[in-house]
């Protein structure tokens, strides 16, 4: 046996084995797959699974879960929030339409673009990306639903109750008004409460980001259907993974400066003030660190759509599948060199400018490579033109148009004379209409059948299309030439006699034209449809799973989780479809009434746990409520019902994780189906929740880093950093906070080996003596840099020491209680050595914690007597 | 030919590409420290060319593995899409070695400036 | 350039006023950019043609199949090779054009700082001890380049005079530069190009590029202290001016008017604009300017003057007139 052929096949025969491995048959035999099922069984199983995978009825339906619901709610709040932002860009339109108009007041033209940018960015585009994958990548995986279904419906509450938060403070002339970038000083000094709407309001948005995108990832790792190996995944997992891992390294550090930020406006900390030591650049760095790739993770998200349109319209497999990895991995990454670009007049040395124009450069051949595959594929195949391949014709014809301008200014000298022009604005709506409005419609076009087993009109389709495609370069195409005139950017009037006048007239026709085509598409979405016969099941005849679904649709999604031995099992694989049905595949059945889901390797998609999945609940909408308070009521400066709403969410989720998570399963193996037997409990890097910590430190970890390089910036921005003669934290009490906080890592460590070992009384003293020594920990901390005097108000440089100790005991406070969780759960008979998962969750958090406190001792005690 | 494990591992696909973050954190991190505390834009071009060296080497190494791992024979071109480990394997190797050609035009785009440019203005 | 010609015809009948126009340029680092953007534009739109030329090729007008090593040396052809090469190309010229640019100026500095909502100018000749002071507008000699010194009060602004070059931000706290070297002579017009809050929109100049000898008297003449009052009408106008205070926010060199936080009135009526850029310099708009600042630039500092009676208020537009 070679070592290849070891990594396909486990040795699967379970005698000699423990009895948590999998047991039985991997991989199935032709002659297994064809072999008929029971139909009295199948139906008895099928009455099951339904009752297990039913929604909840009634008024309890707002307590469901399940992803197609979930994503359906999302996707359509997204868009209604879009159509929110688009109001408010013909608004604009309006203002601008003739020079010296006063139809909006300066004030209100600058809340309306505000928000424009601010509710297009964080409440549609990247909430539609998680909608959309929500509702779509376990069908694409032939799962029944993502990993963490409760998880997707909190981040969905958080993303409902933050968006209206935000676009509501519209009506009450509350909006933030500083520009969606909100730069300091600018935004510090807005009066009023609209630079914390937008700080509060949109940070409590991207934590629900960053829920989605955990979920996401751990949904492209772990939850793949058996057999569908890494190069045979659906091309829109690949770019899930992707973007999942950018959003992971984006939002963090502009989490982490909205909190210095937010410390600036609420206690007056100087980390933006020139004055004390502060320097506003640092904002435009963390900001831009986080957007711009965020304008990829719009982008290729709505390219992974057009990855599953083309070839269904070409009739054959892509062309250069990996091709299209390289060109998303490879944007993925480059996009992280590309910041600095929006910061090309900052006056930063030429040297530096000079790199980031050539990573903005760079970053045009894995896009060229992503749009000639497309090209190349249909070239190859026999082209179908169906309504979608319009509309992704016409986002390729206009999202070229906009990365040839791209081109153009990632040239720094040209985007001297260019930046914060029209001919930006021009450009960036290029670019996300061509990759992102244009793509996302196609998608809902050819995903409707899907989605509602129904369809959506042709002719209303081609009218849309036309619409919105001549309405946008009307609108847009000007612009270019109303930039290169020297029209600024985010000028609320204008005068009449450079030239601008008529362009922004036609601009302005152009947008409402545009206007009218989203609304055609709107009414085709929304229109009644109860008399339409249902679609056929494959309407499209494409290749991938998501069509395997029944009509009309269950809510079990596949009826049975097939095995994957093909890139377009639709066409490949043999009488797959009738085989699902017949619940000839795994998990075809819910003995015990729970939702179950399998979940497999990595990278070769082995089955290794039938774990359980949670089902609806009220905890998450009660906890996203509390969350929102947490977030909200500060911006009123109601700081002590705030810290309430904080301890009632963190309560909420407690019980939800209490209640529903890491059960010890009534039986410790399951038969699958296909004669395979996997366990229903694992800890450690099996467990899809270990990679949903995992995965979440890392963006925590991120978010610390952007911290640090803040120390670092002041360092080389300012020479006065640290200024001499400022008091340094305590040096004996730093020392004995990395210790304690060492120690509790440590003690933490080895409560999960003793325990796994059986001595669970062990375990148990170190699992209470370490949140004694996490909470000293903490105390030293604060302590090294109170008890010196150290001033937050009156320099940066203690104001970001303060920051560094306040992030880090925050996240010490969060890693005592999950000790003190650890512990009740053993306490409560609920965590065995055998069903140890919470523990192991628990390490792995400290492990990332332990890093932290120990670079927070280091950073506040050493380096800066080193600088 | 024997595979270790490690070849089944993403991680290893993306070496390339994290070269390249690595290389551009460097150049700019150490091309802004020098320009700001000393203002000496020679060490700045010469750390940039050092770093440029190390990472396009570091890549090269990397590139020369992939190509092994993908085991490329131009009269049997292979789509990777079959559900074999050799297929997944050679998969791999295959994107990691595009990753890497495309790390290594990000390498030297980025070094470009520090030949073009002079001054630290 | 043919693919250029349609776009070029638009930016004529558009640009009759080119005085805020990149492509109308009048400085060395404009006219280069301006070039450049041509030739950019015209590779763009064949580039923009080939690409979806191909697209409609292969989906519309020949929808069969095609070989698969041809579709294959499609995407390493134009996703791989073109790009790199042409991308290293237009890297490399723009590389060299940065420091050039950027060149540190010769004789002139000019210190400028951004307001809210106008423009602090400070003129330093080469080894002049204390500058020369004016607002809202920048004169510059023709022939040479200017060193431009940036700084902000309050918040950030970014200094752009387009017909000139490109813009630099103004940052508070952070001392940065840029140098223009305009090649003829006349009046442009710059902007405010960074949001800087209500009137950001109202942030304008007037930029006025002069022969060397032209611009040296007129340098000599504005280090001069203010033009006494010639008529009865402006002296009591001055009376007004100092009555109301004017003083505490406006320096008129010459009188007991030394205020800092508004802009230097010394030679007023010799500039081609009012309120940075936003009126013309005429007695009607400097009497509807002190009435009510607000309503023509929101948000401005400087309060109205609605309580003056209209006969003071003329004579304190008849005073500022003549302070040429």
């Amino acid at each position: 046996m070679t070592a290849d052929s070891r990594l396909d096949a486990p040795p699967l025969s379970t005698a000699d084995l423990d009895d948590r491995q999998p047991g039985g048959v991997w991989p199935p035999t032709p002659a297994m797959l064809a072999e008929p099922t029971d139909p009295h069984l199948a139906a008895a199983q099928a009455e099951r699974l339904n009752a297990a995978w039913a929604l909840p009825r009634g008024w309890r339906y707002i307590t469901a879960v399940n992803n197609a619901e979930v994503g359906k709610w999302y996707a359509l709040a997204a868009f209604g929030f879009m159509l929110a932002a688009g109001v408010l860009a013909l608004l604009i339109r309006v203002q601008l339409a003739v020079p010296d108009n006063d139809f909006l007041s300066a004030d209100r033209f600058n809340q309306f673009f505000t928000m424009h940018g601010s509710a297009m960015m964080f409440l549609f585009a990247v909430p539609m990306f998680e909608a959309i994958s929500i509702l779509l990548l376990p069908a694409f995986l032939g799962t029944r639903d993502m990993p963490f279904p409760r998880l997707s419906a909190y981040g969905f509450w958080c993303f409902l109750i933050g968006g209206f938060f935000v676009l509501g403070s519209l009506l009450f002339d509350a909006a933030p008004s500083s520009g969606w970038f909100m730069y300091p000083p600018l935004a510090i000094e807005a009066e009023g409460v609209g630079s914390d709407i937008w700080l509060l309001g949109l940070s409590f948005i991207e934590v629900a980001s960053i829920a989605a995108a955990v979920e996401l990832i751990v949904g492209v790792i772990k939850c793949r259907p058996p057999g569908m190996r890494i190069n045979l995944m659906p091309l829109y997992a690949w770019y899930v993974l992707v973007v999942g891992g950018m959003i992971l390294f984006a939002f963090p550090p502009l989490i982490a400066g909205d909190f210095l930020f937010e410390l600036q406006r609420s206690m007056d900390w100087p980390f933006f003030d020139p004055e004390r030591g502060g320097d506003p650049l640092l904002w435009q760095h963390l900001f831009w660190i986080f957007g711009h790739p965020e304008v990829y993770i719009i982008f290729l998200p709505s390219i992974a759509i057009a990855a599953m349109v083309v070839p269904t319209a070409a009739g054959r497999p892509i062309v250069g599948y990996s091709w299209i990895v390289l060109s998303a991995v490879g944007t993925g990454f480059l996009s992280f060199g590309l910041w600095v670009h929006h910061m090309f007049t900052t006056g930063l040395p030429s040297l530096s400018l000079g790199f980031f124009s050539a990573a903005s450069q760079a970053v045009v051949i894995p896009t060229g490579v992503q749009i000639f595959a497309f090209i190349a594929t249909l070239m190859v195949g026999r082209v179908r033109v169906i309504l979608p391949t319009l509309w992704i014709a016409g986002a390729v014809a206009v999202f070229t148009a906009g990365g040839l301008t791209g081109v153009m200014v990632a040239l720094a000298p040209f985007d001297w004379q260019v930046h914060d022009t029209y001919f930006i604005v021009a450009h960036l709506h290029y670019t996300l209409f061509g990759g992102m409005i244009f793509p996302v419609i196609g998608g809902i076009y050819y995903f409707y059948p899907f989605i509602t087993k129904k369809k959506m009109s042709e002719r209303l389709g081609r009218w849309s299309f036309w619409l919105t495609f001549a309405g946008f370069n009307i609108c847009f195409l000007p612009m270019h030439l109303t930039g290169l005139l020297g029209m600024p950017r985010r000028v609320w009037t204008y005068p009449g006699d450079l030239g601008w006048d008529w362009l922004n007239l036609i601009s302005t026709v152009g947008a409402f034209v545009l206007a009218s085509g989203i609304l055609i598409f709107a009414w085709d979405l929304i229109r009644p449809k109860r008399h339409q016969p249902l679609t056929e099941r494959n309407p499209w005849n494409a290749g991938t799973l998501e069509w395997a679904h029944e009509v009309p649709g269950q809510a079990w999604s596949p009826r049975s989780i097939p095995y994957i031995t093909s890139r377009y099992p639709l066409w490949d694989q043999d009488r797959i479809v009738q085989r699902m049905d017949a619940g000839r595949f795994y998990l075809p059945d819910a003995p015990e009434g729970h939702r179950e889901t399998i979940v497999t390797s990595a990278v070769d998609a082995i089955p290794q746990v039938a774990a359980r999945v949670t089902g609806p609940a009220w905890c998450t909408l009660v906890a996203a409520a509390f969350t929102g308070g947490a977030f909200i009521l500060p911006t009123f400066k109601m700081y002590v019902p705030a810290v309430l709403c904080g301890i009632f969410a963190i309560a909420s989720v407690i019980w939800w994780l209490w209640t529903a998570t890491a059960r010890i399963p009534e039986r410790e193996m399951r038969d699958v189906g296909l004669s395979l037997r996997l366990p229903t409990y694992v800890s450690g890097s099996k467990a899809p929740g270990w990679w949903a910590v995992f995965v979440t430190m890392l963006g925590d970890a991120t978010a610390f880093a952007s911290l640090v390089f803040g120390v670092f910036f002041y360092w080389t921005a300012r020479p006065d950093f640290p200024p001499p003669g400022m008091p340094h934290a305590d040096p004996g009490l730093t020392a004995a906070a990395a210790a304690l906080l060492a120690a509790t890592w440590g003690a933490t460590r080895i409560a999960r080996s003793v325990h796994r070992a059986g001595r669970v009384r062990a375990a148990r003293a170190l699992l209470a003596a370490a949140p004694l020594m996490s909470l000293a920990g903490a105390a030293a901390l604060v302590g090294a840099v109170w008890l010196p005097g150290l001033e937050p108000s009156s320099h940066v440089y203690p104001a970001m020491m303060w920051a560094l100790v306040i992030w880090t005991t925050a996240h010490v406070l969060c890693g005592t209680i999950m000790l003190a969780y650890c512990l009740a759960r053993s306490l409560a008979g609920r965590m065995l050595p055998r069903f140890d998962a919470d523990l192991w969750n628990t390490t792995l958090f400290w492990h990332f914690l332990g890093v932290t406190c120990v670079v927070t001792a280091a950073m506040i005690g050493l380096v800066p007597r080193v600088m | 030919m024997h595979w270790p494990h490690r070849y089944s591992s993403l991680w290893h696909m993306i070496a390339a590409p994290i070269v390249w973050a690595i290389h551009f954190c460097t150049v700019y991190g150490w091309t802004a420290a020098v320009c700001a505390r000393a203002d000496a834009p020679g060490a700045a071009r010469f750390g940039t060319g050092l770093a440029t060296l190390v990472a396009l080497a570091a890549i090269a190494w990397l590139g020369w593995h992939a190509w092994l791992q993908w085991d490329y024979r131009p009269h049997d071109p292979r789509l990777h899409d079959v559900p074999t480990t050799e297929a997944r394997r050679e998969f791999l190797g295959h994107a990691a070695w595009l990753l890497a050609g495309v790390s290594a035009i990000g390498v030297i785009f980025v070094a470009l400036p520090a030949i073009f440019i002079e001054s630290c203005l | 350039m043919r693919a250029a010609l349609p776009f070029a015809a638009l930016a004529f009948l558009a640009g009759c006023d080119g005085r805020q126009s990149v492509l109308s340029p009048a400085g060395r680092d404009a006219e280069v950019l301006a070039t450049l953007f041509w030739w950019m534009l015209g590779g763009a739109v064949v580039l923009w043609l080939m690409v979806n030329g191909l697209m409609l090729y292969a989906s519309r007008l020949r929808p069969r199949r095609h070989p698969k090593h041809l579709a294959e040396w499609i995407i390493f052809g134009g996703g791989v090779a073109f790009p790199t090469i042409v991308l290293a190309g237009l890297l490399t010229y723009a590389l060299v054009q940065m420091p050039q640019q950027r060149a540190p100026g010769q004789g002139l500095t000019l210190r400028v700082t951004g307001e809210s909502w106008w423009w602090r100018v400070e003129y330093w000749p080469d080894g002049a001890t204390e500058p020369v002071v004016a607002a809202n507008e920048v004169r510059l000699p023709a022939g040479s380049r200017s060193e431009i010194a940036l700084a902000a009060n309050g918040v950030i602004h970014s200094f752009w005079i387009p017909a000139l070059g490109g813009k630099t931000d103004m940052i508070p706290g952070r001392d940065t530069r840029m140098s223009l070297e305009p090649v003829a002579s006349g009046e442009y017009r710059g902007q405010c190009a960074e949001f800087c809050g209500a009137s950001h929109a109202q942030m304008a100049m007037a930029a006025v590029v002069m022969e060397p000898e032209n611009f040296q008297a007129w340098l000599q003449q504005q280090a001069e202290p203010a033009a006494e009052p010639a008529t009865d009408e402006a002296r009591r106008g001055r009376g007004v001016f100092l009555a109301e205070g004017c003083g505490g926010c406006h320096t008129v060199r010459g009188t007991p008017a030394r205020g800092r936080v508004g802009p230097d009135l010394t030679h007023l009526a010799s500039r081609v604009t009012l309120a940075a850029g936003v009126l013309p310099m005429e007695r009607q708009a400097l009497r509807d300017w002190i009435r009510d600042p607000d309503a023509i630039k929101p948000g401005a500092r400087m309060p109205g003057y609605d309580h003056l009676s209209d006969a003071d208020l003329r004579a304190l537009a008849v005073y500022l007139e003549g302070l040429e």
